[in-house]
């Protein structure tokens, strides 16, 4: 009987103690009417937050480990991996950050802010620890972690630890309230180029695009069986510059065919802006190519 | 069965406050919610329910129906577009102390891009068939819009049921608009 409850209690007083020592790892970030959002210390004057929940606002205040209140600014957003960094006015305590491999099935600590300086903690297991990911605003993920575990509102953004206490990245929402991680990866690799550009720039055509099959009579001539219809044109983009109109069916982006969307993501990475690339499309029954330059995201 | 039979109680009129940066926005809604039946109040009179355009009533205390805007923490959120039904829907809902939220809102959240199943693409003479069903249109209404014969449409519409899973028209438009949300890539 008591070597169980030994292990037991054991296990209990190891997460109590990870939940104790994660105080300093977060920060609160307050919001309108008496809300907050979690943030990860990443280093004594940079909070990693989750870009989709956090306000569009240039200053914000942080409630530290402990209750200090402290002033912070908006450093840098990327929608497409979902990170945002908002630098301190003041460094705070910083705890090092290693970073954790996820595995299936593993033990997953999450962290929240209670919004007064203390730590909320939800236990729960990796679901899925997958392969790299591309997310449908176009970045990319280094992997797939999906957590079994809860999480209200106000924890999105903090840290996920596994059992030894590593950092598998920071906890998030996605679709349908499903709990998922950014990896640690993820964010080392897009913090540094966060704090020197504010923004990571990506390329851009201005359209909206869906998958559509290709119409039989002109498979032989597309040398494919589906294309990607342009849905709606953004006035002055460069797809608009290039007399892209809706209805157009592209089907391949300077030979990498829209076959497979991932492929046509890395196409847009910060090189291809101001490079031309030749779109090869449906209109109106016939296959034409249709020059264009790639232009810079504008901001969100 | 005596329940049933009595008359359904007059709807309650609620008294409104509108918001909107641009004027003739605010006569629109102001009007919208007039032939609702409820009672349009000024900025600073009590009103029961706020009705605000975009995020023009920052720090609003009372209940708000927000359009147009992510508004997470308003107790209603609306499409910019939304319908006269709605609006006054929504208005009642949240005076009675309940959220109001857009399907769209549950499948928010950082997800992937979707490589689709070929198989199931939809064509684009069939997404022409389907932007009419959505308008409700009958087969032989679609056939003369789209100046296809009768049985053009139907096959078009067992093909569109067939991808989509669906059994009904109505079905066959909600999956397909869902379907949309999640596969519209910007690029």
């Amino acid at each position: 009987m008591t070597d169980q409850a030994d292990f037991l209690t054991e296990f209990s007083n190891a997460l109590a103690g990870r939940a104790e020592a994660a105080k300093s790892a977060i920060v609160a970030i307050r919001l309108a009417h008496g809300r907050h959002l979690t943030g990860m210390v990443w280093r004594p004057e940079i909070v990693v937050v989750s870009e989709q929940s956090l306000p569009q606002n240039d200053d914000f205040e942080l409630v530290a480990t402990g209750g200090a209140v402290v002033a912070a600014r908006m450093a840098g957003r990327d929608l497409a991996t979902n990170i945002a960094i908002l630098r301190l006015a003041e460094p705070i305590a910083s705890p090092s950050i290693a970073a954790g491999e996820a595995h299936t099935g593993a033990v997953a600590l999450a962290i929240g802010a209670d919004g007064t300086g203390g730590a909320s903690a939800r236990l729960g297991l990796v679901n899925l620890a997958g392969a790299e990911w591309h997310s449908s605003r176009g970045g990319l993920i280094d992997r797939r972690i999906v957590l079994d575990l809860r999480l209200a509102r106000h924890e999105e953004g903090g840290p996920v630890f596994d059992a030894a206490g590593a950092c598998l990245g920071m906890s998030t929402f996605g679709p349908r309230g499903q709990v998922i991680a950014i990896p640690t990866a993820t964010i080392a690799r897009v913090v540094p180029l966060l704090l020197g550009n504010g923004r990571i720039a990506r390329g851009w055509l201005g359209v909206a695009l869906q998958a559509v099959a290709v119409p039989d009579a002109l498979r032989e001539a597309a040398g494919q069986s589906s294309g990607l219809m342009v849905m709606s044109v953004v006035a002055g983009g460069p797809a608009a510059q290039a007399g892209i109109v809706a209805g157009d069916i592209v089907l391949s982006v300077d030979g990498t065919s829209t076959h497979r969307f991932r492929k046509l993501a890395r196409h847009f990475g910060s090189d291809s802006i101001g490079r031309n690339a030749d779109l090869r499309l449906i209109r109106s029954g016939t296959v034409i190519t249709v020059p264009t330059t790639i232009a810079e995201r504008p901001a969100a | 069965m005596r329940e049933s039979a009595r008359k359904p109680a007059p709807m309650a009129r609620l008294r409104v406050a509108v918001y909107a940066i641009d004027v003739r926005r605010r006569s629109a809604l102001s009007r919208v919610v007039a032939e609702a039946g409820h009672l349009v109040v000024g900025a600073q009179d009590a009103a029961d329910v706020v009705l605000a355009d975009g995020d023009c009533a920052p720090g609003e205390t009372r209940r708000v129906v927000i359009l147009g805007s992510a508004g997470d923490d308003r107790a209603g959120v609306l499409s910019r577009d939304a319908g006269a039904d709605q609006i006054d829907a929504a208005i009642r809902a949240v005076s009675a102390g309940l959220i109001v939220r857009l399907p769209d809102a549950m499948d928010a959240g950082f997800g992937a891009m979707r490589e689709t199943d070929g198989h199931t693409l939809l064509t684009p003479r069939e997404l022409e068939v389907l932007a009419t069903l959505a308008e409700g249109m009958t087969n032989k209404a679609i056939a003369r819009r789209l100046n296809i014969s009768l049985h053009t449409v139907k096959f078009h519409v067992e093909s569109l049921f067939r991808k989509l899973g669906a059994r009904t028209r109505t079905e066959a438009v909600a999956k397909a608009s869902e379907r949309r949300r999640h596969e519209t890539i910007t690029l």
